[in-house]
C-alpha cells in the first residue's frame, strides 16, 4: 500500500545494534562531502603522488631493464632503495593533502548543528557525546584514509609484491609504521579539525584555522627556537612533531640536536588530550549559564 | 500501577543554583496512553526537568525514572523508548525533510530501510508529505514545528516529551498540533508530557497535570477528575480593605487568589451558596462591584497553585490608597 494511504503506525520492529547505529551519521556526511567539487579535486590531485612512487617501486624492483638504457651503478642502486626514508617522504607529502581536505571537509561537520541547535536531537537519542565524536570523528577518518592509508597500503603492497618474500620479512615493520604513523596522524588533524568546526561557525574561517593551528604554530616554534637559542620549541610544531615519530616508527634518523621521538610522541598525545577536552566543553545538549 | 513518569526527591543544581528543589511525583501509567501537562511560570524548572528526565543533568540528589529505568544510570535504554520535541528551532537546516528523519530515525536504532519508510510515513501523517523533499530550512515556522513533531514521533516512542508544541502557530495549524497529540495518546497508546504556558493546550490535551514554581511542585491533579468535582470558579471584584479576605473566605469552605487589588478569584465547595460570598463580604465592609462565574478551571488551578498575588504595598498603590 501506498505510504500516503497507509498512516502513521508505531514501529515495533526489530533496533540495531547500539554499536553500530552511530555509522548513519559518517554514511550521510560523506555523501554530502563527496558531492563537493574541491573535496573530489584534492582527492584527484592526492592520486599523483602515490602513482608516481607506485612507477618508482615498479622501475626499482625491475632493475634489470635499467643497464639496457643506460646501466645502473651502486649509487644508482642506493637512490632506488625502498626503505623508511622513502615511505618517511611518501607519508610527508600525502600529509599536505590530508590538512587541505580536513580544512574543506572539517568545518562543516559540527558546525551546522551547533549553529542549528540539533546537538539535543542528537543527545536525546541514545547516543551519547563520545559517540558524537566518534561519529564525526569517524567522518574524516574516512576521508583522509583515502590520501593517507588507502594509497599508503597500496603504494606498501606493491611493493611487497614485487620484491621477494624476504624483503616483506626484512620490512613488515615498515607497514606498522605506515598504518600507526598515519592513524596517529589523522585522529591529530581531524581533532584540530572538529575543533575549530566546533568555535568557529563560519566554514571559510574555520577552514582556515584549521591550516592556522598547523603553520601559525610552526612559526612560533621556529621563533622560541631563535630567539632563546633552544632545540625544545620544535615540540610546539605539531607538523614536526608527528615527522619526528614517523621517523621512530619508519627507523629513519631522526633531525639532529631536536626533540626525541617518546618527547614528540608526549607532546601529540598532550596535544589530543587537550582538544579533545576542548571540543567535549563545546559539545553539550543544553547550555548552562552559572 | 507503574508510572511512566517516577521522581523522587530530585534536586538539581546548575552552576551555584538549585533549580529544582526535591521534587517527587508519579505521573502517567505504563501501557496507557496518557497526556501529562507541565506547568509553571518562566523560570519554574520545567524545562530542566524535562532536560534532566532526558539525561541532560545529573541530578545532584534524589532520582528520575522513566517507564522503570534511570534516566541518569540508564539513559541509553531511557532514550530508545522516548520522543522529544524541543522548544526551539532544533533541524538540520540544509537537509530535506525525508532525509533529516531518516538520520533521526537511525540513530533512534531503526533499520536503514525501516528508517526511510518510517520518513515518509510519519511526514505524511504530519501533513508535510508534499514538502518533504524541500530542505528543512526553507519550511515555515509551523511547518517546522511539524517536522520536529515527525522526528519525535519517527521511531514509535513510548513516551514524547514536547516543549511548547504549539508555539508560534496560527489557530488552525494549532488545532492540527493538538489533535496529533490527542491521536498520539488515543489512538496510538503513547504517554505524553506536554509542557506549555498555554494552558488552553494543556486542558484540551492532557489528563493529569502537574504545576512547579520556584523549582518545586505547587500543584498535582488529575484534570479529569477535576473536572468531574463540579467546583463552582467565582470571579469577584470588590471594593474597600480586602487583605483579610481570603482568610475569611476559609470559614465557608472557599479558597481564594487575589489577582489585583479588589479582583479575586474564588472556588467555591459545592455544597455553599453564592448568597454566603455577600454576607462574607458584608461583614467585612466590602462591596461587591462584580461578581461572575468562571468556566476555565485549569486557569483556576494554576493562577491558585501559583499564587498570583501582587505585594501588599504595590496593590495598594495601584488601588489609590496610598
Amino acid at each position: 500500500m501506498a505510504v500516503f494511504r497507509r498512516g502513521y503506525q508505531r514501529y515495533d520492529g526489530p533496533l540495531t545494534g547500539p554499536g553500530t547505529r552511530f555509522m548513519a551519521i559518517p554514511r550521510f556526511a560523506w555523501s554530502k562531502i563527496l558531492s563537493q567539487r574541491f573535496v573530489v579535486i584534492l582527492l584527484v590531485l592526492s592520486l599523483f603522488w602515490p602513482l608516481l612512487c607506485a612507477g618508482f617501486i615498479y622501475v626499482s624492483n625491475h632493475a634489470d631493464l635499467l643497464p639496457n638504457i643506460g646501466g645502473m651503478d651502486a649509487s644508482m642502486a642506493k637512490l632506488l632503495e625502498i626503505n623508511g626514508k622513502f615511505f618517511a617522504v611518501f607519508m610527508n607529502v600525502q600529509s599536505t593533502f590530508a590538512i587541505l581536505l580536513a580544512a574543506i571537509a572539517g568545518p562543516g561537520l559540527v558546525a551546522p548543528d551547533l549553529a542549528n541547535n540539533a546537538l539535543p536531537l542528537y543527545f536525546a537519542r541514545p547516543m551519547s557525546r563520545w559517540t558524537y565524536i566518534g561519529a564525526r570523528m569517524m567522518v574524516l577518518f574516512g576521508i583522509l584514509s583515502l590520501v593517507t592509508l588507502v594509497p599508503g597500503l597500496f603504494v606498501f603492497g606493491m611493493q611487497a609484491s614485487l620484491a621477494s618474500t624476504s624483503w616483506l620479512q626484512a620490512n613488515w615493520w615498515l607497514g606498522q609504521g605506515l598504518v600507526l604513523g598515519f592513524v596517529l596522524y589523522i585522529a591529530m588533524v581531524s581533532l584540530v579539525a572538529l575543533t575549530c568546526s566546533a568555535y568557529v561557525k563560519w566554514r571559510v574561517v574555520a577552514g582556515a584555522l584549521v591550516l592556522a593551528f598547523f603553520f601559525v604554530l610552526a612559526g612560533a616554534a621556529q621563533m622560541i627556537n631563535q630567539i632563546l637559542r633552544v632545540e625544545w620549541g620544535s615540540l610546539l610544531n605539531p607538523g614536526f612533531a608527528i615527522y619526528t615519530v614517523w621517523c621512530a616508527l619508519l627507523g629513519v634518523e631522526p633531525v639532529e640536536d631536536a626533540p626525541g621521538a617518546w618527547d614528540c610522541f608526549a607532546v601529540i598525545l598532550v596535544m589530543l588530550g587537550g582538544l579533545l577536552a576542548v571540543l567535549l566543553r563545546k559539545l553539550r545538549p543544553v547550555e548552562v549559564v552559572s | 500501577m507503574n508510572p511512566v513518569i517516577a521522581v523522587e526527591n530530585l534536586r538539581v543544581r546548575l552552576g551555584k543554583h538549585e533549580i529544582l528543589k526535591g521534587i517527587s511525583c508519579r505521573l502517567g501509567e505504563a501501557g496507557v496512553g496518557k497526556a501529562i501537562g507541565l506547568l509553571g511560570p518562566n523560570g519554574a524548572g520545567k524545562s530542566t526537568l524535562i532536560q534532566t528526565l532526558l539525561g541532560f543533568h545529573q541530578p545532584s540528589v534524589g532520582s528520575a525514572h522513566i517507564l522503570g529505568l534511570d534516566c541518569h544510570r540508564q539513559s541509553m535504554q531511557v532514550k530508545t523508548r522516548i520522543g522529544y520535541m524541543p522548544e526551539n528551532d532544533s533541524l538540520i537546516a540544509d537537509m530535506t525533510a525525508v532525509a533529516f528523519l531518516r538520520l533521526m530515525g537511525e540513530i533512534s536504532g531503526l533499520p536503514a530501510a525501516a528508517a526511510l519508510e518510517k520518513a515518509h510515513e510519519t511526514l505524511f501523517h504530519v501533513g508535510l508529505g508534499e514538502a518533504r523533499y524541500r530542505a528543512v530550512g526553507t519550511y515555515s515556522l509551523g511547518m517546522k514545528q511539524m517536522a520536529k513533531l515527525a522526528q519525535a514521533i519517527l521511531h514509535g516512542p513510548e513516551l514524547v516529551i514536547l516543549d511548547e508544541p504549539t508555539n508560534g502557530l496560527d489557530p488552525a495549524a494549532r488545532q492540527r498540533m493538538l489533535a496529533l497529540n490527542k491521536e498520539m495518546k488515543e489512538q496510538h497508546g503513547m504517554n505524553v508530557l506536554l509542557c506549555s504556558h498555554l494552558l488552553r493546550d494543556v486542558e484540551e490535551v492532557c489528563d493529569e497535570v502537574v504545576i512547579l514554581k520556584d523549582g518545586m511542585i505547587v500543584h498535582q491533579s488529575d484534570l479529569a477528575a477535576e473536572r468531574q468535582t463540579n467546583k463552582r470558579f467565582v470571579q469577584l471584584q470588590v471594593t474597600g480593605d480586602d487583605r483579610n479576605l481570603g482568610t475569611v473566605l476559609q470559614e465557608i469552605g472557599a479558597e481564594g487568589v487575589s489577582e489585583t487589588a479588589g479582583t479575586w478569584r474564588i472556588i467555591l465547595p459545592v455544597e455553599v451558596e453564592v448568597n454566603a460570598l455577600w454576607r462574607l463580604t458584608a461583614r467585612e465592609n466590602l462591596q461587591i462591584t462584580k461578581l461572575a462565574y468562571r468556566r476555565d478551571t485549569l486557569e483556576e488551578i494554576f493562577l491558585k497553585a501559583v499564587g498570583h498575588r501582587k505585594p501588599k504595598a504595590e496593590a495598594e498603590v495601584a488601588h489609590g490608597r496610598i
